[in-house]
């Protein structure tokens, strides 16, 4: 506890923070699409996540490709997935009581975690590409975060960009309002469900492929990030897009800023405390979202 | 003439599983033991689940609660087991007034990802305060044999969290708790008070965890984190109440027993594919019988609700 703050230190911190903080903005942007679209918490999105991961990890050790260039390939492969999974079981469930889409949900996220297991066991797996650290004056930048943030920060504009100008973001915008006046206007319900889906497990994809060039992957890793997720989407308000950005930011900096008091062991426990904190305190998020 | 009929066959189950120990083997009796675990565990998730449509995705939490509570008061302190297990429920209960305080406010999805969250937040500070819990080396129990007193007490236990279902079902409170689950706002506008009714629901589901995971910690003899907070443990129980019907008083036992038995002898086989297969039976009894197997049974022969 006897910790003495230097201005490095709060400086590597907030970098730290930062850099983690937009990979969870990307990847609970993706979240936050699904619930503002279809009012379902995909509880599945943290697995959806782990086989981003693995899809990267598998395109690299087997066909040796780039990891770099395995993002898109594996976004587009989770893109499919997303689809077949809103297709087949979870447009079923859009309309039906919370109980039913959160079950549904957590049943398909306890299917592809144990058909991962099956399929590529529980070794613990990495994608060993770029190592070390650039040091920039005191502070030290891990090479592979510091590409991570690079690419969340692209993606994640380019999503914002997609969901600002295009017409199918415009649409998707409209579909979260208010899906009967969407209907009404022309819009396909059915099939921006479909594409919100497809392209949240793209954004979560987008982040497994990332974080399996930081850390090591296994098929349990998702249930986390679900939850890492949620935190976030609520810490920037339900609904909110933007919202969800600056709520990752948040729980990076708070996780950087426990881990020089705490143990990394306690940096769940930490996150825990402040979603507790959060919904006593300010349960609409703090950047005020809709009320469900 | 049913109702007696009905009541009678009821008794003469409990008189045989009360005799079961004496003349039963050993493993049978462990077997015995393990079903009425999953009957207290199962009943207890469809209080608070089954019930009020608040979905507790980490109601493992409990039972860990309970067993290292139990654990912690017998190893260090000497306390006997049956208090010791009394002092797991209360423990779980205290520690759902606390999760629940917070989440239970809300509406929507709140309080499901606050669960799944909580059953990794206990096993990271069990690991942590290792002078108290042994951390990730476990605490160990001093021997006893005590297993058919344990067998007695997690049926009284399995009996109790099923007869309060049943009371509940069948009193004003138990309506309130389904008219949360069917219309909040509606139940709200009628006067119910609504957190409070969730909140009660939700402590008198985290007793029979806490004190079946006291009660398997006496039993097992030696916990640690990854032994007494599976997810797997959530996931039976949840797969046990929605298949047997939830918001039943019998689904939960149903689904306990027909589980466990398949579990035992057809699963047991194919270890690997058994997890994968709740995942599916959750995925088809949410899209194909909602209402479960009593459910469904209750439509077609219009059996009373509150069976």
């Amino acid at each position: 506890m006897n910790v003495v703050l230097t201005p490095t230190m709060v400086g590597q911190v907030v970098i730290s923070g930062i850099l983690s903080g937009v990979l969870y903005g990307m990847v609970a942007l993706g979240l936050a699409l699904i619930f503002g679209v279809m009012r379902i918490i995909n509880v599945a999105h943290g697995p959806l996540l782990m086989l981003g991961a693995y899809s990267t990890f598998f395109l690299y050790s087997t066909w040796g490709l780039n990891p770099y260039l395995t993002v898109p390939i594996s976004m587009a492969v989770l893109f499919g997935v997303g689809l077949l999974l809103e297709r087949t079981l979870v447009f079923r469930v859009v309309d039906a009581p919370e109980l039913s889409s959160l079950l549904l949900t957590f049943g398909i996220s306890i299917a592809l975690v144990n058909a991962a297991q099956l399929a590529f066991t529980s070794d613990l797996r990495s994608v060993e590409y770029v190592t070390g650290s650039w040091i920039v004056g005191p502070f030290a930048l891990s090479k592979s975060r510091t590409i991570a943030f690079a690419f969340a920060g692209v993606l994640t504009a380019a999503a914002f960009l997609f969901l600002g100008y295009t017409r199918l973001g415009k649409a998707i915008r409209a579909t979260s309002q208010s899906r009967d006046v969407a209907m009404v206007c022309g819009i396909d319900v059915g099939a921006i469900h479909r594409l919100t889906f497809g392209l949240a497990s793209a954004l979560a994809a987008a982040g497994g492929a990332l974080i399996a060039m930081i850390v090591a992957i296994q098929p349990e890793m998702g249930q986390i990030w679900t939850f890492k997720s949620f935190l976030v989407i609520v810490l920037g308000g339900a609904g909110n897009y933007p919202g969800a950005l600056l709520g990752g930011m948040l729980l990076g900096l708070v996780e950087q800023l426990a881990s020089l008091f705490l143990t990394t062991q306690l940096s769940e426990v930490v996150a825990y405390v402040l979603l507790v904190l959060v919904l006593l305190v300010r349960p609409t998020g703090l950047l005020g979202g809709r009320q469900t | 003439m049913k109702r007696v009929a009905l009541g009678a066959a009821l008794l003469a189950v409990l008189a045989a599983l009360a005799m079961y120990p004496a003349y039963g083997t050993g493993y049978g009796t462990r077997a015995v033991l393990q079903v009425f675990m999953w009957v207290a565990l199962a009943g207890s998730w469809n209080i608070i689940s089954g019930l009020t449509g608040y979905v507790s995705f980490g109601h493992v939490a409990f039972f860990g609660a309970g067993a290292y509570t139990a654990g912690i008061l017998i190893a260090g302190s000497g306390w006997s087991w049956p208090v010791a297990a009394v002092a797991g429920g209360v423990a779980a209960a205290l520690l759902a007034l606390g999760i629940g305080g917070p989440c239970l406010r809300l509406k929507g999805p709140y309080f499901a990802i606050a669960m799944l969250g909580l059953n990794e937040v206990l096993r990271a500070l069990v690991s942590y305060f290792e002078r108290l819990t042994g951390g990730g080396n476990g605490l160990s129990l001093p021997t006893l044999d005590a297993t058919v007193p344990i067998y007695y007490a997690m049926g009284l236990t399995a009996i109790a969290v099923t007869l309060a279902a049943r009371l509940i079902i069948g009193s004003r409170f138990g309506l309130r708790l389904m008219t949360i689950r069917e219309d909040e706002v509606a139940a709200e506008a009628m006067g119910i008070p609504t957190f409070r009714h969730k909140l009660l629901a939700f402590l008198l589901s985290a007793i029979g965890p806490g004190i079946a995971g006291a009660l398997t910690a006496r039993d097992q003899g030696y916990i640690e984190p990854l032994s007494v907070f599976p997810l797997a443990t959530t996931i039976t129980m949840i797969v046990m109440t929605l298949f047997g019907g939830k918001g039943t008083v019998w689904g939960p036992v149903l689904g306990a027993v027909v589980l466990f038995v398949a579990q035992e002898f057809v699963w047991a086989r194919y270890p690997y594919i058994h997890p994968l297969l709740f995942g599916a039976i959750i995925i088809a009894v949410v899209l194909a019988m909602p209402r479960g197997v009593l459910g469904l049974l209750q439509l077609k022969y219009r059996l009373p609700r509150t069976i």
